[in-house]
């Protein structure tokens, strides 16, 4: 992260923006004039954070990939985070030409919207960018979002037959591995 | 947090100190080390000799009984002496090795069981033969039984015809002597690969399997080179025996086979191409030592030419399975080799048990050293007995000089495996076809001709 | 196995082998199912996982103090730099500043981390070529000095927690700049000497030269970062295009190589880098304001009001709290971008931590080096682009 951002923003997002509409940001711009719709979110400490629908998202990342101005080829990390009211999947973009542009790209899918049993669906960017495909199977892993079209969603750090997603919020932990009555601790 | 307590007042114990010329010392611990192993396994070797060449046969007469019978037991010395000398041998080049290792890569080694470090290979030994003898499931258990005896045979009696060169042809040796020496040698020595491939498959484990496939692939292509460059100098000498061959080396170093066999010396006047043959010959001689050690290095499968156990691939190669007392057979037979191998080099090229330089230390000397015991232990006939008959100044001088060479050898190797990393398979294989193979055609024939025209 | 008459090849079955998670050259517990056609490699898969340690499960369920001093563990060999990315991100969110000299410390014990991971690397790498005895020790030698040094500093040789969420811990000891420099004036010799060993070896360089090529688009695909895309030829260098802490005070050169990076050329690439730690630290230690420790104890209380020589900003205690909000922050490891991504809402843990590990994108683009190389070459390729196997499964 550079030590100067490349839009300024306040020093704590989450207070200073009420929900009401973000002013579009420079790639916000740069998305809606190439026909992508994308929502802009509060910043991540001094970056610019939209929001896209997953419909949206195979175009979008291409679209700033390949773009000659913009250039955002760098996929640094993609992570699931399990928020209150929605499963995210985050990329942060970086350019390996130019160390100012960076980009945190979110797909938001609503709790509400995922039904029980199922795991909410993001498209994966994985047959296009390989970077993402172990952030993808790490983050299916964890926060068990499945990221439809990878070609090899397996869990990646838990074993293989692994039940639950252990950073999501409501995850209990099978075995209590330092509680000396159960049985099955490792005590 | 502030400054004044952030400090922490720690002793001034940590940090650089300074690298200086202390690996002298280490240095020195090393040499006391290998004289003292050295004496321990001559000693005991020569000990054993001595009861069965000159006691126990002088003990058999004494009873009246007939002189076949002592002559039987003499007839056993060298296999006395061999059994004597193997496991001791190669415990002490374990240590060796580890030290001299520990020497170029500024550590102290092994030196903590028994007085600096000396027993340390005793001890492993000792719990490599109490460790519990496993042989995995799904394993042929006979083959897998049978292989490390295969491997370690031959090193047993195949290595029975260098006794009487490194002896200098003693009496009590020479019976070990063939007239096809050599050759006898050569042929003992290319049997362990079988073991190799048998240990491999045998273990039912993929590494070994490779590893097993490995060895045979690269023993019988090390052993084209290894094999002509011997030959090489028995054009060179006329002979497949290995006694004689050492004995034409006589007279110090010029004289070796390593420079020519004494054609340097040969040089004269009346015919002036001597002066462009001999020293070309000395040069082929050199290279031949050269392929014949490459060769040795990669018949025992030593780095850089480890491939066959190569641990950063196939984890242990064909030993993967081996623990225990088979373990310790595979183990003993590879140091076995090494120093079969330098004993091969040090009588074929280094002039056996000759001294270098004519006069030092060479037979006068311990002759001399001899009748000064002699003289000064006239007064107590007993003991000057006892000194005739454990010590033959000329053997004694003929093994001095054959055991420095070899363990020079010996440590002329550990200085390799400490300097370079492995080949991959298929640069070993062109590194033996393509390279090493046609040089040493090449120098068998330049060798054949020069011999004629020095 | 049917010998094929018409054709006159000899039908063969590929072999499949397990090579980890328990092999004396996969760097821990990394296990790669492998495809053999012969001793060709004709699939690999690379199954991790088994150090699995839930890292980021442990920081969302320990407060940030606790955190703190787990977070070394997630690369054992480079902590400082693991401490620095998670102080980073948390300083962004809370907007610190954090003083000259503070920022001179981290500098230069992580340099000093930096060298000590690369003279590990160069150890474990010649080891994976088959050297097993020789040179591996020299670099050990080196890196024990600089562990003594670094155990000075932070009380231990690995698991730092020196780097604070608002600063460093404390002050060095009494002696410790002499000693660091007089080990910057020697280490460049030493490096000279492996040098002398292992770079003009022929059969060194007959193992590496053109062996596990990566190419640019390859390894940009990949989001392979750190010495393994410089020796690829792409220039990114955090403490160079993205200067964060005092970097862009100091003079140093990022070493690029062109052409398509070779397992020769990430060697290459480590060795420079080395020198150039070297040339930071000594920057460092003639630049860092307030001078040695010594200086500081002579300025007494006033060393205590200079708002340049404050090492901490932040109260150490189990109340240590960081705002509410998101940020992102990496710094650049000795294995590439090390971030971190913090989603704090305020209170005692954070509410989300996800690492962008440098060897987890490096690692998983071990397929494509690896396909179509003997087995012999797998850890050749495998040690060349340095994998931490805790940092990869965390």
């Amino acid at each position: 992260m550079s030590e100067t951002p490349a839009s300024p923003s306040p020093a704590n997002p989450e207070k200073a923006a009420p929900p009401t509409e973000l002013p579009v940001g420079p790639y916000g711009q740069f998305l809606s004039e190439h026909g992508i719709p994308s929502k802009r979110l509060p910043d991540s400490t001094g970056v610019e954070t939209i929001e896209v629908e997953p419909a949206q998202l195979e175009v979008t990342l291409k679209r700033l990939r390949n773009s000659e101005e913009i250039a955002l080829d760098y996929l640094v990390a993609v992570s699931g985070v399990d928020n209150t009211d929605t499963f995210d999947s985050v990329y942060h973009l970086w350019s390996y030409s130019d160390p100012n542009k960076e980009l945190v790209v979110k797909v938001r899918i609503p709790k509400a919207s995922v039904a029980a049993e199922q795991l909410p669906e993001v498209p994966s960017v994985t047959p296009f960018w390989s970077a993402a495909n172990w952030h993808e199977r790490e983050s299916y892993d964890l926060v068990g979002i499945r990221y439809v079209g990878h070609p090899y969603l397996r869990r990646i750090l838990n074993p293989w037959d692994w039940e639950g997603y252990p950073l999501r919020r409501d995850y209990k932990q099978p075995v209590d591995s330092l509680n000396d009555k159960n049985p099955h601790s490792f005590r | 947090m502030t400054v004044s307590t952030s400090t922490s007042n720690k002793t001034q114990s940590y940090g650089v100190q300074s690298t200086g010329p202390a690996n002298i010392v280490e240095i020195f611990k090393f040499m006391r080390l290998t004289i003292i192993w050295l004496s321990i396994i001559f000693g005991a070797v020569w000990g054993a000799c001595w009861l069965f060449g000159v006691v126990l046969p002088a003990c058999v007469e004494g009873f009246g009984l007939p002189a076949e019978i002592s002559q039987t037991i003499r007839y056993f010395v060298p296999l006395v002496a061999i059994m004597v000398f193997i496991p001791i041998n190669a415990m002490f080049m374990v240590l060796f090795e580890r030290r001299a290792l520990a020497l170029f890569t500024v550590r102290k080694g092994p030196n903590r069981v028994g007085p600096d470090g000396l027993l340390q290979t005793a001890a492993d030994a000792v719990k490599l033969l109490l460790k519990e003898d496993i042989t995995p499931r799904g394993a042929d258990a006979f083959m897998f039984t049978l292989a490390p005896i295969i491997f370690f045979a031959p090193s047993i009696f195949g290595c029975i015809p260098l006794l009487a060169a490194a002896t200098g042809d003693h009496r009590l040796f020479s019976i070990a002597n063939l007239p096809t020496g050599i050759f006898y040698v050569l042929a003992a020595s290319s049997i362990p690969v079988v073991a190799l491939v048998m240990a491999g498959w045998a273990s039912n484990n993929k590494y070994s399997l490779v590893g097993g496939l490995r060895a045979a692939a690269q023993a019988i292509s090390y052993e084209i080179p290894l094999v002509l460059s011997l030959v090489t100098i028995c054009l060179l000498a006329g002979s497949l025996d290995v006694v004689e061959i050492a004995q034409q080396q006589v007279g110090g170093f010029l004289h070796w086979n390593i420079l020519g066999a004494g054609k340097l010396l040969a040089v004269s006047q009346a015919s002036p191409i001597t002066f462009v043959t001999a020293p070309l010959l000395a040069i082929c001689c050199i290279l031949l030592f050269w392929l014949y050690m490459t060769g040795a290095c990669a018949e025992i499968n030593r780095i850089p030419f480890d491939l066959p156990e190569a641990e950063s691939e196939l984890v242990s190669g064909y030993n993967t399975e081996y623990s225990g007392i088979k373990f310790a057979i595979f183990f003993l037979a590879e140091f076995t080799n090494l120093f079969v191998v330098s004993a091969i080099a040090t009588v074929m090229f280094l002039g056996g048990g000759e001294s270098p330089i004519p006069g030092f230390l060479d037979t006068g000397f311990f002759v001399s050293v001899m009748g000064t015991l002699n003289s000064l232990l006239q007064p107590v006939p007993a003991l000057q007995w006892l000194l005739n008959s454990l010590v033959d100044p000329a053997t004694l001088s003929c093994v001095f000089w054959a055991v420095t060479k070899i363990y020079l050898i010996v440590f002329f190797a550990i200085l390799i495996r400490g300097t370079l990393p492995r080949f991959r398979i298929d640069q070993l294989m062109d590194f033996s076809w393509k390279r090493l193979i046609p040089l040493v055609l090449i120098l068998f024939l330049a060798v054949a001709y020069l011999r004629e025209l020095v | 196995m049917a010998v094929n008459v018409g054709n006159d090849q000899l039908k063969t079955d590929e072999m499949i082998i397990n090579m980890g998670p328990q092999h004396p050259a996969t760097h821990g517990v990394l296990r790669l199912l492998l495809t053999l056609d012969g001793e060709m490699v004709r699939n690999v898969e690379p199954v991790i996982g088994h150090l699995h340690r839930a890292q980021e499960w442990q920081g969302q369920n320990r407060t940030w103090f606790q955190y703190q001093a787990l977070i070394d563990r997630v690369d054992y060999l480079s902590g400082m730099f693991t401490s620095w990315a998670l102080a980073r991100a948390a300083e962004h969110i809370e907007g610190i500043k954090i003083s000259p000299r503070a920022e001179y410390l981290r500098v230069m014990v992580s340099e000093m981390n930096r060298i000590t991971s690369h003279l590990l690397w160069l150890g474990t790498y010649l080891i994976d070529l088959g050297a097993m005895f020789g040179f591996p020790f020299y670099p050990f030698r080196e890196r024990e000095k600089l562990l003594d040094l670094l155990e000075a500093v932070a009380g231990q040789r690995m698991m730092f927690n020196y780097i604070r969420i608002g600063g460093v811990q404390c002050n060095p000891p009494l002696g410790w700049f002499d000693k660091l420099k007089r080990f910057t004036e020697e280490f460049p010799d030493r490096v000279d000497e492996y040098e002398a060993i292992v770079t003009e070896n022929p059969i060194f360089l007959k193992r590496t030269k053109g062996i596990g090529r990566l190419s640019k688009s390859v390894a940009m695909d990949y989001g392979v970062t750190g010495p393994t895309l410089r020796a690829s030829g792409v220039n990114l260098d955090l403490r160079r295009t993205k200067p964060y802490s005092v970097y862009d005070q100091l003079k140093f050169e990022v070493p690029v190589l062109e052409g398509d990076g070779d397992t020769w050329a990430r060697y290459t690439c480590r060795i420079r880098e080395m020198r150039e730690s070297n040339k930071i630290i000594k920057q460092c230690i003639e630049k860092i304001p307030g001078g040695t420790t010594e200086e500081i104890r002579k300025l007494g209380d006033e060393a205590n009001k200079d708002e340049n020589l404050k090492l901490m900003a932040k109260k150490q205690n189990s109340g240590l709290r960081v705002k509410a909000g998101e940020g992102f922050a990496a710094v650049e490891s000795p294995r590439g971008t090390l971030g971190c991504y913090i989603i704090s809402n305020g209170s005692d843990k954070a509410y989300r931590f996800k690492w962008r590990n440098p060897s987890f994108s490096n690692l998983s683009v071990l397929p494509e080096l690896l396909v179509g190389h003997p087995i012999a070459d797998i850890m050749a390729i495998f040690g060349s682009i340095d994998v931490i196997l805790p940092d990869v499964d965390r």
